[in-house]
């Protein structure tokens, strides 16, 4: 089972913080946000932390698949979970690169 | 004894009774795949009449060949048919049927849920087919958008009709898929480590799990609808705090994995097919399991494609259309692959290869298409308009039908023994092709000039009347052509000579055994040390029949199988099945009631059909197992096992597992939809907050501490031999506690009142239910102790039971904590 999570974990990660972004966004937007006392600026800053946290995450994700400890034994769930850990970590700068590209509530 | 007489011996073990009581109770997975195959293609066949009903509605302008109102129901009933109908129960059925020979063993894990959600389908879907029948079939498009689907938009029964069969329907699509999970990780012949794994079951596992994580928001997304419409609860209502975007999410979130679902098992069959075509392996095996599994999740992150004319902010465009852009590099991936494995291969020009060539060059169109509307300034443009109709049929039809009609010419000979010999085939394939991009190539163009999608006549002067006839044409045309594939197959199995066995001399295991294939498939399990094991070992065949591998001994009389530790394929356990029964077509029967009491408003037939599908259950549970520790039993080769009722983790323990993990995604659908409708609703703040109080959080900690404490002591004193019965009492109690914290949260709502509180009663009803079943488990559990089925060793039924518990639990504290906080806050 460990070895089927090895395959699956990276781009779970990426899911999870790909809609958590999104949703942190429709939060910015809402008007909870603002009567929180807190205006667009800060938004973006939160959003922008929360790419980079997402990005840390899946840099430690793939860290970890490439160390002695927690890499598989077999070389074929080796290769093909680092693999994943590489695209799960592009398709985190990608897909949320809009963070600090888009106007954020327009 | 020699091959004969183990066949003989084996067949009176594995086979279904006789005659048509057979069928019925038959749990057997070549019965239950090839049911579902014919049933699926009578599916098929009746969507296919329903497009040509609608290409003769459209082909000349003002016609008057159907009325508006059922030219609403047909295109809406020809959708639903094809997507949940066909497509779905058709790969269902080839991997029922194919998995477990592919993967070297004699069944699927669960066979007796393998007929239960075959007869689910059946009945399902004949109650969407009667709706078609009875001129009130749902009519509102396949995908119901509120509140056009609402009882403000269609007051009458024609929406239910789709809300509840189709989550009929649904329990096939849940329970097949839990099968393929565990038979895929648990039950290979031995030596079959992961990288061994036939390419197909690699595909059927990310498929399997896809099912389990997106169906559920779709099952919760019509659950609310019913609800909206059958008792006022407001979740869709602007007015009263609800929105109906919340149910484009929710069918989204289902509905663009689905392409994917739909697509994948095709994709393993191409990747199945090919190289043996090529005469050669699979190039990039690895690279197509990692596109494999990164297609699989990231379809997930594209939901909001269909949704870009919704009015959401650039910024959530911009995060959908980059993942949508995303996706095109993993299925290019396996495109070259395949590409490079024909570069690499000597192709051969068969029936099988001439399908694969037309879905190359139609799915490619479809993907290119695909990129176009990830777009969001061309979606804009295309949106709602033929152009989607045409690219969604590129998809559909070139991505799977395609490989799907590859398939079966590849795995005629396995059906039914006999070799092809007219070409008939060859004919029908040219006018599906021709007939296809002569429909659907044009109608890109009709929507490009503007023609809306679910327009039930076309104007004169519109610009659309040629094209719109010309589609016509081809539409009729791809018709007899699927007719032909029909006729060709019906003749190749009625009349068609005699094949040999592997007449395509592949190298994976299905191919291993007579054609048509025993009820038992295999005679003995092989050792398997490669990818291609007859390739290997072209005598493999021989010796399994003569029972050199394990569990070549049929004189137990019993239906025995072996399970696998994941990774390395190593045998764990050996496990008895079930045999022939008539309780999954019964449990189908009376979960229908469940289904059918709501769509009739004859509600107190719910809560009794929900008491007869209990009892049932536990009469299912309950012909398990054993009242006396067997020990370890020989399975052949000197290797000796315990039976799998003997080991900490039971299939069941897994089965249970996955099937929680679509639960879990259903409640965390119904967390975010909360938190949506919090968000981003009108009307919101609702008129008052819950107040928790204190005797609502105080049961709820206690009861979660008796409940978690309570199964973990009667698990430690069964380990040491002693009655588990303090710990089960002290469960049940912590169950009950935490039952009664949900119904202070009931109480405490008006459900029609306002979203938030529809909201909050069907949290509470979730945690209600969870701690009533598990409450149930518990009791259950109670009863196998006092009859002597549990023991340090037979341990398994106190682990699933945990399991349920520790869920039941989780669940609770996440709800009520959801439900109780706004209140705590303000």
């Amino acid at each position: 089972m460990t070895d089927i999570l090895r395959l699956s974990i990276p781009l779970t990660a990426w899911l999870v913080a790909f809609s958590a972004v999104y949703g942190l966004q429709g939060v910015v937007c809402s008007e909870r946000w603002a009567e929180a006392g807190l205006d667009l600026a800060a938004g973006r800053v939160a959003l922008t932390m929360a790419w980079a946290a997402a990005a840390a995450l899946q840099v430690a994700c793939l860290l970890a698949l490439r160390s002695p400890r927690l890499a598989s034994r077999s070389a074929f769930v080796r290769r093909a979970s680092l693999t994943l850990g590489i695209t799960a970590l592009v398709a985190t700068l990608w897909t949320l690169l809009p963070v600090v590209a888009t106007s954020l509530c327009l | 004894m020699n091959a004969l007489r183990r066949h003989r011996a084996l067949e009176r073990i594995w086979a279904p009774r006789p005659g048509w009581r057979g069928k019925l109770t038959t749990v057997n997975n070549n019965d239950i795949g090839l049911m579902f195959l014919f049933l699926a293609v009578t599916f098929f066949v009746i969507g296919g009449i329903l497009a040509m009903l609608i290409r003769a509605q459209l082909a000349t302008p003002r016609s008057v060949f159907m009325e508006p109102g059922i030219y609403n129901q047909v295109f809406t009933m020809h959708g639903v048919i094809m997507m949940f109908l066909f497509a779905i129960p058709l790969f269902e059925g080839l991997t029922v049927y194919l998995l477990p020979k592919m993967l070297g063993t004699r069944d699927l894990a669960f066979p007796r849920l393998s007929a239960f959600g075959f007869w689910c389908y059946a009945f399902g879907g004949s109650l969407l087919i009667f709706s078609l029948l009875a001129g009130i079939a749902p009519d509102g498009g396949w995908f119901m958008y509120p509140p056009l689907s609402s009882t403000l938009g269609s007051p009458g029964i024609n929406p239910d009709f789709w809300l509840l069969g189709i989550t009929f329907v649904e329990i096939s699509a849940i329970s097949a898929s839990v099968e393929i999970v565990v038979t895929v990780l648990l039950y290979r012949a031995p030596g079959m480590s992961l990288d061994k794994l036939p390419i197909f079951a690699w595909y059927m596992l990310v498929v399997a799990m896809m099912i389990l994580t997106g169906f559920p928001p779709l099952i919760l997304g019509s659950l609310l609808l019913e609800l909206e419409r059958a008792f006022g609860m407001p979740f869709f209502q602007a007015d009263a705090g609800g929105d109906s975007i919340l149910w484009q999410h929710l069918f989204w979130l289902f509905g663009h994995p689905e392409v994917y679902i739909i697509f994948l098992p095709a994709a393993g069959v191409v990747s199945t097919v090919l190289p043996v075509m090529a005469r050669t392996t699979l190039l990039g095996y690895g690279w197509i399991v990692t596109a494999a599994i990164s297609l699989g999740v990231l379809s997930f992150g594209i939901w909001v494609h269909h949704m870009y004319a919704t009015g959401i902010p650039h910024m959530g465009l911009a995060f959908f259309s980059a993942a949508s852009t995303l996706v095109a590099v993993p299925t290019g991936v396996q495109i070259f692959a395949w590409i490079g494995t024909l570069w690499k291969g000597r192709p051969e020009m068969h029936m099988p290869m001439l399908w694969i060539l037309g879905f190359f060059a139609t799915f490619v169109m479809g993907g290119l298409t695909g990129v176009m509307v990830a777009v969001v300034p061309f979606d804009w443009q295309a949106h709602d308009t033929y152009f989607v109709v045409a690219h969604l049929h590129y998809v559909l039809v070139g991505g799977f039908v395609f490989p799907m009609l590859a398939g079966l010419y590849y795995w005629l000979p396995h059906f039914t023994g006999r070799k092809r010999y007219f070409k008939l085939g060859t004919t029908a394939f040219w006018l599906v092709f021709l007939g296809f991009h002569g429909t659907f190539l044009l109608l890109h163009w009709a929507g490009l000039l503007g023609m809306r999608r679910r327009i039930d006549s076309i104007e004169s002067g519109s610009g659309w009347e040629l094209i719109s006839l010309l589609a016509s044409i081809g539409g009729f045309v791809m018709a007899i052509g699927f007719a032909l594939v029909l006729i060709d197959v019906g003749v190749a199995v009625a009349v068609a000579v005699r094949g040999r066995r592997n007449p395509w001399r592949a190298g994976t295991l299905e191919w291993a055994m007579p054609a048509p294939s025993p009820s038992y498939n295999l005679a003995s399990i092989p050792e398997v040390r490669s990818r291609n094991p007859l390739h290997d070992d072209p005598d493999l065949p021989v010796r399994i029949a003569r029972g050199e591998g394990y569990l070549g001994d049929p004189a137990s009389g019993l239906r025995e199988i072996l399970t696998v530790e994941i990774a390395s394929g190593r045998p764990t356990s050996l496990v008895i099945f079930p045999t022939n029964t008539a309780l999954p077509i019964v449990m189908a029967f009376v979960t229908g009631g469940i289904f059918v009491g709501m769509l009739i408003k004859a509600y107190w037939l719910v809560p009794l059909s929900l008491a007869g599908v209990a009892m049932l259950a536990i009469w299912w549970a309950w012909s398990l197992g054993s009242r006396k520790d067997q020990g370890l039993r020989p399975v052949g080769h000197g290797l000796v096992l315990p039976l799998a009722s003997e080991v900490k983790r039971p299939p069941g323990w897994w089965g249970s597992l996955f099937l929680l993990l679509a639960n879990g995604v259903f409640f965390g659908s119904l967390l975010f939809g909360y938190a949506f409708l919090w968000t981003v609703a009108p009307n919101w703040p609702p008129p008052a907050w819950l107040e928790p109080g204190l005797p609502g959080p105080l049961l709820a900690l206690g009861g979660a501490a008796l409940a978690l404490g309570g199964i973990r002591l009667a698990d430690r004193t069964l380990r040491r031999g002693t009655g588990p019965w303090l710990g089960l009492l002290a469960g049940l109690t912590g169950l009950a506690a935490l039952g009664g914290a949900g119904v202070t949260v009931l109480t405490g709502t008006t459900p029609d009142a306002h979203a938030y509180d529809a909201t909050l009663w069907v949290v509470a009803g979730y945690v209600v239910f969870h701690a009533a079943l598990a409450g149930l488990m518990t009791v259950f559990l109670a009863l196998r102790a006092a009859g002597g089925y549990l023991s340090s060793r037979r341990i398994g039924a106190a682990r699933v039971v945990r399991l349920w518990t520790d869920y039941a639990v989780a669940a609770a504290l996440l709800g009520l904590g959801a439900a109780w906080v706004p209140g705590v806050l303000t």
